[in-house]
């Protein structure tokens, strides 16, 4: 067994390393450190417009983790028998058992979709906190809140709620309204307090992390909601193709298109990476500090809220006990996805990427039938190596730099 | 025999050969200083000896063995130690804690505090240094820290003290009682490198100088066989062509900015001056003097500040640096990698985050526009860089430099505030400067250039100002003209 991770670590830190090649390979160009001495030009106005590439190195290793991963993952993962539901020759819909791959089949990639979604939408709202140069410890507690509070709402629209026979176009938007603004208001509540008290955002979001997480448990009386309107469960879990639920996959994939044209193409993102880059020479540029911070809390706050609605509307319940310890495991989806702590530094698609990768590697535990017990183990230890990994390319830009002279 | 000699070192920064090939020898217990311009590579060479950097190349004999100082215990343990300009202790700890903090007297984890202040006053009186050991260091001048840097040094057997412009922040009084200091050491044959570009505490308190240029060993000659002339045109190379200003041709235009009575609580007072179009106000002052504080002030980041500044006669709210801006303001900071570039960003977003609210549509930053306009001003300024989209981290000092002052021009500030504009530029890199900064004057803006290097001042400015805190740095400074003009 020990043998079997040791390979595992192995091969992922060589995958790692694989992957850097590789997107060396695939762009035909050095994407990471932009010097290249040979082409220096003698003249500033000779500069040539070479437009920033949509993936860098970074989220090309990643991928290529991800790819190796799967491969692993469908290659060693074994068969399994799947329930599916076909017409026979007499026009009868049958229930049929066909053997598929226990990894690479469409019912178990969408499960790992909607098992990603969660961390994905909060690891983006978190990467934009920690471009930023801030932390977030509260998402984990907003997420329960605001779940709590649309379920209070959904309930009292549901089956056995005082207000059964309201449409399903009014409850539902009500409840959505709820879970977000909330979630929403509570961003720019730390956000405020960070910005105008001057205080660490870690200290300021460890406490309201506890705060909400109360407030949570007053209002519930420590008791699971249930029961809902069933249009809003319906909509989250609205089956597609074959009994697919594709919606908390699309909106995870939405939400970080959205953080992607934010951070990349707005004067708002741009200004989201001076600060985390350099917050003093911001200042001296004429940029509004203060206002970049408080923005990165609210939109922190706010994917929080997209992710609660996502999760009470698949489970169909809430609690104030929901979500504990997603903070933590948000923050690492991010710093795997190459956002990095000191500010300056992160994406979008990074976080989507990072987030994937750890929910692989809980799948894949439970596909190659490894005991549970390990897979916090081997979560905690794949972080680590990442950031390792991170500053090892950190080193190596820097020593290109230097050798450039 | 040389006690240190150095053997063809080298060591490369990002964008920057801080030192290239040099070698020469140290004798045994005298004072050696350093000489050469800002960026020469002298206080390199001085962190390399005492381990705060590792050469990339070359090696370091000390008496006649081959040493290789990785970090600074090993040069501690090597007898090798360094007075840093910078705080070099724990504030919060006192004298008597910094100067044991190596080896704490006591048993099994308990400190013995009587034998710890005992040997404090000890370390302190073998350098006849009169200082309380209880009081925190935090709470001294930085003359005094300074000493307690040297009592930390003689009193750890250093056989080596190096000495990084130790009187760039003293007063008259710290500085001459340091002076003694060094004699002291001088007596018990303790070598001195002594890092300064100070050509008048040279020549009275050293024996040998060597002369560094742009990372490369100039000359080592004894200072009883050389002169300041000499050493002068060592250190900047080629001949002295004072550069005449072009601008200085053109009548100045109309008063853009006026300040008066400003002053801001404990760094200067009652400051009025006014500055037109196309003129270069020289802002003379040592270090310390509260230049910088004037142009924070001005740039409306002195919240604490009073008094009134008009710019083409409209009075500008104070503390609002958007106000600053919008009235065509530009600062360029001192420190330009702290305060002046966003490092993790390219030449390109850089150049353009003072501009961004006007290169927006619906919150989109419109990119053609934004590239045309830097390659716009990064062309005028000449900045070589292999891309646009390089990091800004990577170019030479020079570059980096330009492209923090393309960031104003892209904003169309007409009148700049450039503050150290030459700080850690090579020589070619200044001249270049020094030339666009004129063109720039000749284009009718308006600059406040703040400086330490008076040539920079006297060979730039129409007029200048002399910021003082007191009589006797006056006088210093009024030397140092004399120094600079012969």
């Amino acid at each position: 067994m020990i043998q079997f991770f040791f390979n595992l670590f192995l091969k992922k830190f060589s995958t790692r390393e694989l992957g850097t090649c590789a997107a060396f390979a695939l762009s035909g160009r050095r994407l990471f450190v932009s010097v290249r001495p040979h082409r220096m030009s003698s003249s500033g106005t000779e500069n040539k417009a070479t437009s920033r590439p949509v993936v860098r190195l970074q989220e090309g290793g990643l991928l290529v983790v991800i790819f190796l991963l799967g491969l692993l993952l469908t290659l060693f993962g074994g068969r399994v028998e799947r329930p599916e539901f076909k017409k026979n020759a007499a026009g009868e819909i049958e229930k049929i058992m066909v053997e598929r791959n226990k990894f690479f089949n469409a019912q178990n990639l969408i499960n790992l979709a909607k098992d990603t979604s969660f961390f994905a939408v909060m690891a983006v709202g978190a990467t934009f906190v920690i471009i930023c140069g801030g932390i977030d410890l509260s998402v984990g507690a907003v997420y329960a809140l605001a779940s709590v509070l649309a379920a209070l709402v959904l309930h009292r629209f549901g089956t056995d709620g005082p207000h059964s026979s309201v449409s399903p176009w009014l409850c539902v938007p009500l409840g959505m309204a709820v879970c977000i603004g909330s979630a929403t208001l509570c961003g720019l509540l730390y956000g405020g307090m960070i910005v105008a008290l001057k205080v660490h955002p870690f200290i300021i979001t460890l406490g309201t992390m506890t705060i909400y997480r109360g407030v949570a448990f007053v209002i519930t009386a420590g008791q699971s909601v249930g029961t809902f309107a069933t249009a809003f469960p319906d909509l989250v879990k609205w089956e597609v193709y074959g009994g697919l639920r594709l919606v908390p996959f699309l909106v995870m994939v939405l939400v970080t298109i959205l953080g992607t044209v934010y951070l990349t193409r707005l004067a708002a993102g741009r200004r989201i990476y001076a600060v985390g880059g350099n917050e003093l020479a911001s200042r001296y540029s004429g940029v509004r500090v203060e206002r970049v911070k408080l923005s990165v809390y609210v939109i922190s706050g706010l994917s929080a809220g997209i992710a609660a609605l996502l999760a009470i509307g698949y489970y169909g319940s809430a609690s104030s006990g929901d979500g504990a310890g997603y903070e933590l495991d948000v923050i690492a989806s991010a710093v795997v996805g190459g956002a990095s702590l000191s500010g300056g530094r992160g994406s979008a698609l990074g976080a989507l990427l990072g987030a994937l990768i750890i929910k692989m590697i809980d799948n894949g535990i439970v596909i190659l039938r490894i005991d549970q017990s390990y897979s916090r183990i081997i979560i905690g230890a794949v972080v680590i190596l990442a950031v390792m990994l991170d500053q090892f390319n950190t080193w190596l830009a820097k020593r290109r730099l230097t050798k450039t002279v | 025999m040389a006690l240190i000699s150095f053997i063809d070192l080298t060591k490369r920064f990002p964008g920057v050969l801080a030192l290239d090939r040099v070698g020469f020898g140290v004798e045994r217990g005298s004072c050696h200083a350093l000489i050469g311009e800002n960026g020469a590579g002298k206080s390199t060479l001085g962190k390399i000896l005492a381990g705060i950097y590792t050469a990339d190349e070359g090696e370091i004999h000390l008496d006649g063995r081959r040493v290789r100082p990785a970090n600074p215990l090993i040069a501690r343990q090597l007898g090798i130690a360094m007075v840093h300009q910078e705080l070099a202790f724990c504030p919060n700890l006192t004298v008597a804690e910094n100067l044991c903090l190596g080896e704490l007297p006591g048993r099994a984890g308990w400190v013995d505090r009587l034998l710890m202040r005992e040997r404090a006053r000890m370390m302190l009186r073998e350098i006849e240094a009169d200082l309380d050991v209880n009081q925190p260091i935090g709470e001294l001048s930085t003359g005094q820290e300074q000493i307690v840097q040297i009592a930390a040094a003689v009193g750890t057997h250093a056989q080596v003290i190096v000495m990084d412009e130790p009187t760039s922040s003293l007063s008259v009084r710290e500085s001459d009682r340091l002076f003694q200091l060094l004699a002291h050491l001088k007596q018990r044959t303790i070598t001195v490198i002594y890092i300064s570009h100070r050509m008048e505490e040279i020549f009275q308190l050293c024996d040998t100088v060597t002369v560094l240029r742009d990372g490369r060993h100039i000359a080592t000659e004894k200072t009883a066989q050389t002169n300041p002339d000499r050493v002068i045109q060592q250190m900047i190379g080629r001949e002295v062509v004072s550069h005449v200003p072009q601008h200085l041709d053109r009548p100045p235009g109309n008063e853009v900015l006026r300040v008066e009575n400003l002053s801001s609580p404990g760094n200067f007072n009652n400051l009025s001056f006014t500055l037109r179009a196309g003129e270069v106000l020289g802002f003379a002052g040592l270090v310390g003097a509260g230049r910088s504080e004037v142009a924070r002030a001005i740039f409306g980041l002195d919240s604490a500040a009073t008094g009134r500044i008009f710019v083409r006669g409209i009075e500008l709210p104070s503390g609002s640096v958007l106000a600053a801006l919008n009235a065509g303001i530009g600062l360029l900071p001192e420190d330009r990698k702290r305060l002046g570039l966003v490092l993790t960003m390219n030449c390109r977003e850089n150049t353009s985050l003072a501009t961004l609210s006007r290169l927006t549509r619906f919150g989109f930053v419109r990119r053609r526009e934004e590239r045309s306009l830097v390659q716009r001003y990064a062309g005028r300024l000449r900045v070589k860089a292999p891309s646009l989209d390089a990091l800004v981290a990577g170019l030479s000092g020079g570059n980096q430099q330009k492209i923090a002052l393309a960031k104003w021009l892209a904003r169309q500030c007409d009148i700049l505030i450039v503050d150290e504009p030459t700080r850690g530029i090579d020589v070619g890199g200044k001249a270049e400067i020094h030339q666009l900064l004129d063109e720039l004057a000749c284009q009718g803006i308006a600059l406040l250039v703040i400086s330490s290097e008076l040539p920079e001042i006297m060979n730039l400015s129409r007029r200048i100002l002399v910021l003082r805190f007191s009589q006797a740095n006056l006088l210093r400074l009024m030397a140092g003209v004399q120094v600079s003009s012969s």
